[in-house]
């Protein structure tokens, strides 16, 4: 990694902190670094008054020096007092910014390429959560590079401090204080490659460490006795991943004595021959002082503990923020307005769909011909892995046909703004996004791109039957549903999933004419799943209504039903013309009912083998 | 706190004992440091007084181990961090963090997963290891921070003990510093929450699963908002702390600042009466100034190894709750039956969810009889999965009792019946593995076995699944590690195949097995299973227990278990139950109703 050939841009970061906040830094920064090298003068100054003092006899002497000493110890305090407080300030700023531009991307960048692991790691690094293990930033490096330049100053002056009193010093002393700058650079640069390499496994390992704190998986692990394994498991994973990184530590200690010859080399020349002087009585015993800690103030401007750690870090975060830029591109927006027929609900047609998910080797649809009309109640069913769900992502925009296209009210969707027509959509997708935010928050959010509506927010909620929900919550609408939160509280599933409809209801409430719900009962009880339905019936005419299912038998009531198989539809019709064609509905509905019609003649038919009778009314004796 | 001593020892020894060369390193550095810093001072006035002595000689000979001190210092700076984070590092990542989660993993319920309060500190532990042992290590440091503190008077004390009046003035900044300390431990506390929600507002922003939804309601500028308005409140939270800390700081060393040059002001006297040398004064002045940075080391540490409470309370907690759940079965006694023969019986089984104020399970009381196929049926809610967590011993019952053939459960070892069980829960890991592994887990005996994978692959009617993914068995699967992402119905058929790794189990647990499963698969599969499960029972005597909402998947069974609000109401077989028109015929009639092909719907 070359570190210098990112330093502009890594300094541009910093613009986000604001111009006052920038200067005061600069400024203390500056001081920082110079201070060792004042240090330094301040000392020789000081032990001058002191021998001046001794051989007058008069105290008074070292009056003036001392003084300049303390100011230069004050000053040391004020600075040291105020960094941190300046450094959290702009650390806020500009991380902040920097978040915000680049979570502003993963939020509108085309589908197909968020989901690339090129991208996903990209996004990774440039936020470099701590959370994540990274341990530092883009304001930690920006900081840091701007503190190293600050830190030439402080070298200038301290070469100037030993310069004035010998001055052939300073280039015998920066030679191997140089030496010793660019070992630690090249140690810090090979280390953060090291770090990186480590991030993959790393993932591996997380996913363990979720695992076992999880009651889902939690359960796996207790029934089927994977403790042992699953903790030499994630040993593995450790191992793996921080091998190289293990090794280079281990290594850096070993030779951690390796920069004292270069630090001895420089200090040695200059103390051997200051001291001979002085004692000599060539150079005042205070410039010998003077130089003695003029020269260790060298090294110590130069090697400023981790700072090029920290500049790696930032350039990683800077150069992985390019590739963010460069890869989330944002959906191809279509230059026709959708807002035509907003109000209305829309007329949708798959024409010919064709579609693949990129990187995988099935086609899912596969020539779909299909038709959504206005205010309609329309079931689509078929098997798993049957296509019903991509069907959501296309008619959304979210994915782009690879043959065929989608028109809306007579419009090619691709030349349509996205954001524009999903203003008139709706969808609950089956694992619907569960916000920790407030329940006002966590509905409003429908429609997130719009000023929240008590109103709205409320008719949508009467709706949906949350209401009831509404009054039993501590805080009300002000909730926050998630229990770690203060004043939080956990719903369970089948509250969940009345959030997620009111959520599509009040984006309803908001103008949206197509309502579109994925699998909405697969965990709702008979009673619920019902309701559920009724409450859809109720949208029809008003907005047009797509329910995904493979559940028919409450699919049956739907205006009208499409079958989707091999990527393609492969019936359509009211229920009874596909029960009457005899076809794949009808089979998939025969096998769902069956069960219920030979309930109906008892439970003997299909058994096989013969099963001990000691149940019934003996064993559920406590029964009531 | 009167256990931490206790515990740091055990980490030291667990440090010295595991990662011997690190340790002894890291001890070396630390005391090595000690060292050189007053070699560094004294060698210092050494060659300063030979200077003005004019010795040169003298002169010459000490500045070379103040070279030699110098370029110790140096060294040491950078290698006391070095070691210290990489001893810590690897003694809380390769030993203490596999220790919790082996502790975690080994507790036989999962009542501390599912318990928001036990959860929270559950999670502090996993992600505190190295808060843990770095605590230890911080005590170490104190120690030889406290020893530097001692050397620096000590010198000090050597020009004139009335310096030593001086140093004590040192304790001002002390204790301002420790009091800016925690202004800011406290307003990292505060400000957790907002942290927190802004992390995981950001992790949903850059989600693949919540990608679609967020764009399709236009959620980003809200979400947006939400989130930098938890940042910007942490942040100025945090910056108040920061500049209250900032200020006392600064107060505190102004008045040891006063206190240094006094100091310095009577060795100048005495230095001028002659008493002193000059070398006693660039000494005074080179080891005052360390003083500074000492204090301030010893200080912060102090505070960071207090405030590792956060960690170690909740540590200390799981090895209590541990050896708590360890003991609390009278271990042992009853062996795991090789067959069933009668059954499994409940007695009067009562349960109760902690932190919950009405009963899941009330008086149950039943016989689940060996090898049958028992259903559970009942409304959302009704306590149907809390009953198979009490027959996978994932929970135990507050009262009443579970007897396998005669024994009771709770005298058995929980891992040895669990070997004889096998389950699909009603919520299932995804895990981001091969298929044959994520299958032959369900086994570990039988990872290796591949026929065995492809069997249970069958079983569960997967086998054309596996065939369409592209690498087969060994296909990496998940989004997480850039694997195949399968649909909701496809993981629920692993799951299946999983479960269906143990062969003859005495107990085969299905909840809702068919969720996210269509029509035609699920009668497949359920057809599969019953005909095994029966051809198993025959020999072992093997329950299956089938836990639904959907009256279709259960009709068959031998017997249907009834749940209402927690209580048995009904119990039967399915044609016993449909005759006697109780709410079971009631809730059958209402499903197959959906079904029934009359004119109007």
């Amino acid at each position: 990694m070359r570190l210098h050939r990112h330093a502009p841009q890594l300094l541009r970061a910093l613009r986000a902190a604001g111009g006052w906040t920038l200067t005061a830094l600069t400024a203390v920064l500056l001081a920082e670094a110079l201070l060792p090298a004042a240090h330094a003068a301040a000392l020789g100054l000081l032990v001058e008054g002191v021998q001046e003092a001794a051989h007058t006899r008069r105290p008074g002497a070292v009056t003036g020096s001392l003084l300049v000493f303390g100011a230069v110890v004050l000053t040391a305090e004020i600075t040291a007092s105020a960094a941190p407080a300046l450094t959290l300030l702009a650390t806020g700023r500009v991380d902040g910014a920097h978040r915000r531009a680049v979570l502003a991307l993963t939020t509108s960048c085309d589908l197909a390429v968020l989901n690339t692991p090129a991208a996903r790691a990209a996004i990774r690094d440039a936020l470099a959560d701590r959370s994540k293990g990274y341990d530092c930033g883009l304001s930690d490096g920006a900081l840091a590079l701007l503190r190293s330049l600050a830190s030439v100053a402080g070298l200038l002056a301290a070469l100037a401090v030993i310069g004035l009193h010998v001055w052939w010093l300073p280039a015998v002393v920066l030679l191997p204080a140089c030496a010793v700058r660019m070992l630690r650079s090249r140690r810090d640069s090979a280390l953060m490659d090291d770090w990186r390499s480590a991030t993959q496994e790393e993932l591996a390992l997380d996913v363990w460490r979720r695992a076992n704190l999880s009651a889902v998986e939690g359960q796996d692990i207790r029934v089927f006795g994977l403790a042992d394994w699953m903790v030499a498991r994630m040993r593995g994973h450790l191992r793996d991943a921080n091998k190289r990184l293990w090794d280079h530590v281990d290594r850096q200690i070993r030779s951690a004595w390796r920069p004292a010859a270069l630090v001895a080399a420089g200090l040695l020349p200059a103390f051997v021959t200051v001291s001979a002087d002085a004692a000599a009585g060539h150079t005042p015993a205070a410039a010998a002082v003077a130089v003695f800690a003029g020269s260790w103030a060298v090294f110590q401007v130069l090697s400023a503990q981790t700072n090029s750690y920290l500049i790696a870090g930032g350039v990683r975060v800077v150069l992985a923020t390019r590739e963010v830029h460069r890869l989330l591109t944002p959906t191809p927006a279509g230059a026709e307005r959708a807002d035509a027929g907003r109000g209305q609900p829309p007329h949708v047609v798959f024409e010919q769909v064709r579609f693949r998910y990129p990187g995988a080797g099935r086609t899912v649809l596969d020539g779909v011909d299909l038709e959504i009309r206005p205010g309609e109640l329309l079931a689509v069913v078929g098997a798993n892995g049957a296509g019903k769900t991509t069907l959501i992502t296309l008619l959304c925009g979210l994915y782009q046909p690879a043959q065929g296209r989608l028109l809306v009210d007579g419009v090619d969707l691709a030349a349509i703004d996205a954001r524009k027509w999903r203003e008139r959509l709706c969808v609950v997708f089956q694992d619907f996004v569960r916000y920790p935010l407030t329940l006002a928050e966590n509905i409003g959010l429908g429609r997130g791109d719009m000023v929240p509506e008590p109103t709205a927010l409320r008719r949508a909620a009467v709706r949906s039957g949350l209401s009831t929900t509404v009054e039993k919550l501590p805080h009300g609408w002000d909730t926050p549903l998630n229990p770690s939160r203060t004043g939080g509280t956990e719903l369970s599933g089948g509250q969940w999933q009345r959030v997620a409809l009111t959520r599509a209801l009040y984006a309803l409430e908001r103008g949206a004419t197509l309502l579109v719900l994925d699998e909405p009962a697969a965990h709702l009880d008979v009673a619920a799943e019902h309701a559920l339905f009724d409450r859809l019936a109720e949208c029809r005419g008003e907005a047009g209504v797509v329910v995904i299912s493979h559940r028919l038998s409450t699919v049956r009531r739907a205006d009208r039903i499409v079958v989707l198989g091999g990527g393609r539809v492969v019936e359509e019709g009211t229920h009874r013309d596909l029960i009457a064609r005899a076809g794949r509905y009808a089979r998939m509905f025969a096998a769902q009912a069956e069960r219920f019609r030979a309930g109906e003649g008892g439970p003997a038919d299909g058994r096989e083998g013969p099963v001990r009778h000691t149940s019934g009314s003996g064993g559920a004796g406590g029964a009531r | 706190m009167r256990r931490y001593p206790g515990l740091w020892w055990s980490l030291f020894r667990l440090s010295w004992s595991t990662h011997r060369w690190l340790t002894v390193s890291t001890l070396s550095v630390l005391l090595l440091s000690v060292v050189a810093t007053g070699a560094c001072a004294l060698a210092l006035r050494a060659a300063v007084n030979a200077m003005v002595a004019g010795e040169g000689f003298a002169a010459v000979t000490a500045a070379v181990p103040a070279v030699a001190a110098y370029a110790a210092l140096h060294v040491l700076q950078d290698a006391t961090a070095t070691c210290r984070n990489a001893v810590t590092n690897r003694v809380a990542r390769l030993e203490v963090e596999p220790g919790v989660h082996r502790e975690v993993a080994a507790l036989p319920g999962i009542e501390h997963l599912e318990r928001t309060d036990y959860l929270d500190r559950l999670k502090a532990v996993r992600d505190g290891g190295t808060q843990l042992v770095g605590s230890m290590w911080r005590v170490v440091l104190t120690f030889t921070s406290v020893m530097k503190l001692l050397v620096a008077a000590g010198l000090l004390g050597s020009i004139s003990p009335c310096l030593l009046a001086f140093v004590t003035a040192a304790a001002v900044p002390a204790v301002c510093q420790l009091k800016g300390q925690r202004l800011l431990n406290d307003s990292q506390v505060a400000t957790m929450e907002a942290v927190r929600l802004e992390a995981s507002l950001a992790e949903l922003a850059v989600d693949a699963g919540a990608a679609p939804q967020i764009r399709v309601s236009g959620a980003a500028p809200g979400l947006g908002a939400r989130r930098e308005a938890a940042w910007a409140e942490a942040h100025r939270v945090r910056l108040r702390a920061r500049l209250a800390a900032s200020a006392l700081r600064l107060g505190g060393w102004t008045v040891f600042l006063a206190a240094l040059l006094a100091g310095i002001v009577l060795v100048v006297g005495r230095s001028a009466s002659g008493e002193a040398s000059v070398g006693d004064v660039v000494l005074a002045v080179t080891v005052a100034t360390s003083l500074g940075q000492t204090v301030q080391v010893t200080v912060n540490s102090t505070v960071a190894t207090t405030t590792a409470g956060s960690v170690i309370e909740p540590y200390l907690w799981l090895r209590r709750y541990g050896e708590r759940a360890r003991e609390c079965p009278p271990a042992g006694g009853a062996e795991v039956p090789e067959a069933l023969r009668e059954g499994i019986r409940l007695q009067g089984v009562t349960f109760r969810y902690g932190g919950s104020d009405h009963e899941a399970l009330h008086g149950v009381s039943c016989l689940l009889p060996a090898g049958a196929v028992v259903a559970v049926v009942g409304e959302n809610g009704s306590g149907k999965s809390t009953l198979v967590k009490l027959l996978t011993m994932l929970y135990r019952p507050d009262s009443g009792t579970v007897l396998v053939d005669g024994r009771p459960l709770d005298r058995l070892d929980p891992e040895e019946w669990r070997a004889r069980i096998s389950a699909v829960p009603q919520q299932f890991g995804r895990y981001p593995l091969t298929v044959s592994e994520s299958v032959g887990m369900g086994d570990l005996a039988g990872m290796a076995d591949r026929e065995r994978i492809t069997e249970s692959l069958r079983a569960a009617n997967a086998d054309e699944l596996v065939d369409s993914l592209p690498e087969g068995l060994e296909t990496r699967l998940g989004r997480e590690l850039s694997g195949v992402e399968l649909s909701e119905g496809q993981w629920q058929r692993l799951a299946m195949a999983r479960a269906a790794m143990r062969r003859s189990p005495l107990l085969l647990v299905l909840d809702e097995p068919t969720a996210s499963i269509d029509a035609v698969t699920e009668r497949a599969i359920l057809d599969r299973r019953m005909t095994h499960a029966r051809a198993a029972g025959r020999d072992t005597g093997g329950i299956t227990v089938v836990v639904s909402h959907r009256l279709s998947a259960v009709s068959r069974a031998d017997l249907v278990l009834v749940l209402a609000h927690g209580r048995l109401v009904e119990a039967g077989p399915h044609a016993e139950l449909v005759d006697r028109g109780g709410p079971y015929a009631r809730m059958y009639a209402a499903q197959a109703n959906a079904y029934r092909d009359e004119r109007c719907p």
